[in-house]
């Protein structure tokens, strides 16, 4: 629960900001904001939990959805193939978010993968792709660098560099974990392949900082809160400076559904359903749109007014174009001896050895490869997806596997881009609502070609490292084009030129002068699939250049 | 705690009871005489919050060929029904009538095809399990196997997985769940070689 005693204001106070969203992007920028001064207002639409909530129940987390507003049932989010065909609610929720203050921060596993320099310049240095919107950022590395140390230093990174990461200004402020067990057999299999391994840098804590604790190695990071905030979310780092600068007030369970304009086409109030289900509006000087890739296209497409007839800063229309999940592929292996990979960070270590895209290969993209235990981190979901495919999934071989697998198991995880492309977008479901009523956002989704085939490359590579490494066993799982991400990047890209994207290199709105739009949505390509550690580099950017305009009067 | 290590701490709990001596007569391991032991215990005293009893057998012994008694415990030591009962009778309150209807079609295929038997608990093992091959599709089937699973791996609150039973089945030590390195066979010999060669280096 949200402390009592925390800043609070009134509705028809025009305070200086309010934040939509208290995830990665929208943490990071409250707690900027309100350090510097100004007046804010944060609206989440998910509760204020903390460290004590968080609970190792993995029947609550992955089945029941716990952290994700119970998913499918209430989110009513849609999905489709492709345009055309009539948008169904699928089991599991297309957009895969954690709904709460700190937002997916919470849930993350915590790889964090800075991009590297050719990830900005990729499209000048390969061309075109056709049917494609592949292009440069508009800003480059060197300048994203002392934002991704910001995030290292302040947000909490363990880690230390890789032999091709780009340039760093600083050292890690933690080392990286202990090499597990899947770690010293990915070595195995890579030295004999003569490709690089390198240690997994993660927001998590090796050790204290900043007055947080080390991790305890419990485990229960992926997809689980952390209960001794070892974990770098937004809640654990920013949300509590946030809150103490006395210029800040949370207000969880708060749903917004729509931002107004006035007639000088300024955005002038925040529209919400309060816990109660009550329409509330704040009003505000500035409004910055933090609420992750998929709800912050979709509550500017439900702002749609006479004015802006295609939704709320959308004069491009790409405004849900461009949606990137990143590639994924898996191969799962059993060793001989056990690993005991459920102890400890999922990763220890990666390969970066076929992160640059390399024409060579026939297509275009890039990735990294993990070794951690996934579907094995904990016995409920092992038992129920991560047994062997062949014979019957019960009985006495089932259970024998079960008990022999569970130990010996490891993955290798495979993830790399995603090309951007218009077909693939968020936009509003004709007939679906969510829990609130508010119009349910519809994904349009199917791979790029050169997607699939990085992915079934990434597993090939994958397969090749276990069989090196000595693995008893090894088997595939089946790829297929995605219907869900959990990374949600692309729809509402930063760029110059206004026709060609929703804002500009500072995350302020092309259209609406005192919009500003910041997280997985602004990023223009995909990365190799570890975004968060990015968009954190850009929240802390984006309320430098927000703070500066606005003591410039410049909002 | 290892598998060895555990199966000789129950065994000291087992033998110290009149049922565990008995069993231990009999050949059975320790591990699955103390399970059984505990099972039975709790089982004399039970009373189901929502399953009758004819349906708490039935589902008791659906969930032991799911994930059967062997020379280690089962879905039956570790209280698995109590898992069904306790998510009918809260969580999956509102799936339970259907889950009588699903249940009342699987027995009356029990009758259908086995001339005499009423139950499918009535059945011996073999025929269990020819009969469950023949409905794996089913949605009775499919959900039997979630909630076995659940009520073995989920957490003990929810009625099932007592004593953490499934966890230490597939060897997952703990709780409370707090670990330092080394945590694996091949993390530990890395160590151990760092250890040697910093030593011979020195």
């Amino acid at each position: 629960m949200a402390p009592e005693n925390q800043t609070t204001y009134a509705l028809d106070d025009e305070v200086d900001f309010v934040v939509i969203g208290s995830g990665s992007a929208g943490g990071i920028i409250a707690k900027e904001l309100s350090t510097s001064g100004f007046s804010v207002v944060v609206l989440e639409q998910g509760p204020f939990r903390t460290a004590a909530d968080f609970t190792h129940d993995s029947l609550s987390v992955f089945m029941f959805q716990e952290l994700q507003d119970g998913g499918s049932r209430n989110s009513q989010q849609t999905f489709r193939r492709e345009e055309g065909e009539t948008a169904q609610v699928p089991q599991r929720a297309p957009a895969f978010y954690a709904s709460g203050v700190g937002g997916s921060s919470v849930h993350f596993t915590g790889n964090f993968w800075r991009l590297r320099e050719s990830d900005f310049t990729e499209r000048s240095m390969l061309g075109p792709i056709s049917g494609t919107t592949f292009a440069d950022w508009p800003i480059s590395y060197e300048e994203l660098e002392p934002y991704y140390t910001r995030v290292d230093w302040e947000i909490g990174v363990s880690g230390t560099p890789g032999p091709d990461d780009s340039f760093r200004s600083r050292q890690f402020p933690l080392p990286p974990f202990p090499i597990k067990s899947s770690g010293v057999l990915m070595e195995r299999g890579a030295q004999k392949l003569g490709w690089t391994v390198q240690p997994e840098p993660h927001a998590i804590l090796s050790g204290p900082l900043n007055g947080r604790p080390g991790c305890i190695n419990c485990g229960f990071c992926m997809g689980f809160g952390c209960e001794v905030n070892a974990k770098s979310s937004t809640l654990a780092a920013m949300i509590p400076d946030a809150m103490a600068s006395g210029n800040c007030e949370i207000r969880a369970e708060c749903a917004v559904f729509r931002i107004e304009t006035n007639e000088q086409d300024r955005a002038s109030e925040v529209m919400y359903y309060d816990p109660d289900g009550n329409e509330r509006a704040q009003k505000a000087k500035a409004i910055v749109l933090s609420a992750n890739g998929a709800e912050t296209p979709r509550l500017l497409l439900n702002s749609a007014s006479e004015r802006h007839p295609d939704g709320l800063a959308n004069s491009s229309g790409f405004v849900g174009r461009n949606l990137m999940f990143n590639s994924h592929a898996n191969v799962q292996a059993v060793f001989e001896h056990p690993l005991n990979d459920y102890k400890g960070v999922q990763v220890s270590r990666m390969v970066h050895h076929f992160y640059e895209s390399d024409p060579a290969r026939g297509f275009y993209g890039g990735g990294g490869i993990d070794a951690r235990p996934f579907m094995a981190a904990v016995p409920l979901t092992f038992s129920l997806m991560g047994h062997r495919p062949e014979g019957q999934n019960w009985g006495a071989e089932f259970k024998k596997n079960l008990e022999h697998d569970f130990t010996r198991t490891m993955f290798l995880f495979g993830s790399g881009t995603s090309l951007p492309m218009d077909r693939n977008n968020i936009t509003i479901d004709p007939t679906h609502k969510d829990r609130w009523g508010r119009p349910s956002l519809r994904i349009t989704y199917k791979d790029h070609d050169d997607d699939m085939a990085l992915a079934h490359f990434l597993q090939d590579r994958s397969a090749e490292l276990l069989d090196a490494a000595g693995a008893t066993k090894a088997w595939r799982a089946p790829i297929h084009h995605q219907s869900n991400g959990a990374h949600l990047l692309g729809t509402c890209r930063m760029g110059d030129d206004p026709s060609r994207s929703v804002v500009d290199r500072y995350h302020r709105s092309h259209d609406i002068s005192n919009l500003f739009i910041c997280d997985g949505s602004s990023m223009v390509t995909s990365g190799r699939g570890q975004p968060t550690m990015t968009i954190m580099a850009l929240a802390f950017r984006a309320a430098e250049h927000i703070a500066a305009a606005a003591n410039n009067n410049e909002v | 705690m290892s598998i060895e290590a555990l199966t000789r701490r129950l065994f000291l709990q087992g033998s110290g009871t009149v049922l565990g001596t008995a069993m231990m007569r009999a050949g059975v391991p320790a591990f699955i005489a103390a399970s059984q032991a505990a099972c039975s215990a709790r089982e004399d005293a039970a009373t189901y919050r929502t399953l009758t009893s004819d349906e708490a057998r039935e589902f008791i012994t659906v969930a032991a060929r799911i994930l059967p008694t062997t020379d280690s415990p089962g879905a039956t030591e570790a209280g698995a029904v109590y898992f069904f009962d306790t998510a009918f009778s809260t969580f999956f309150a509102n799936m339970a009538e259907p889950a009588r209807q699903m249940l009342a079609g699987f027995q009356a295929g029990v009758a259908a095809r086995y001339p005499g038997a009423e139950f499918f608990s009535d059945l011996d093992a073999d025929d269990q399990d020819e009969y469950l091959r023949s409905v794996e599709q089913t949605p009775f089937f499919q959900g039997a196997r979630f909630m076995t699973l659940a009520g073995v791996f989920g957490m003990s609150m929810y009625g099932g997985n007592r004593e953490n039973i499934g966890w230490k089945l597939v060897g997952m030590d703990g709780p409370p769940h707090a670990w330092a390195a080394p945590f694996g066979y091949y993390d530990a010999q890395y160590m151990e070689q760092q250890a040697g060669g910093k030593q011979d280096g020195a």
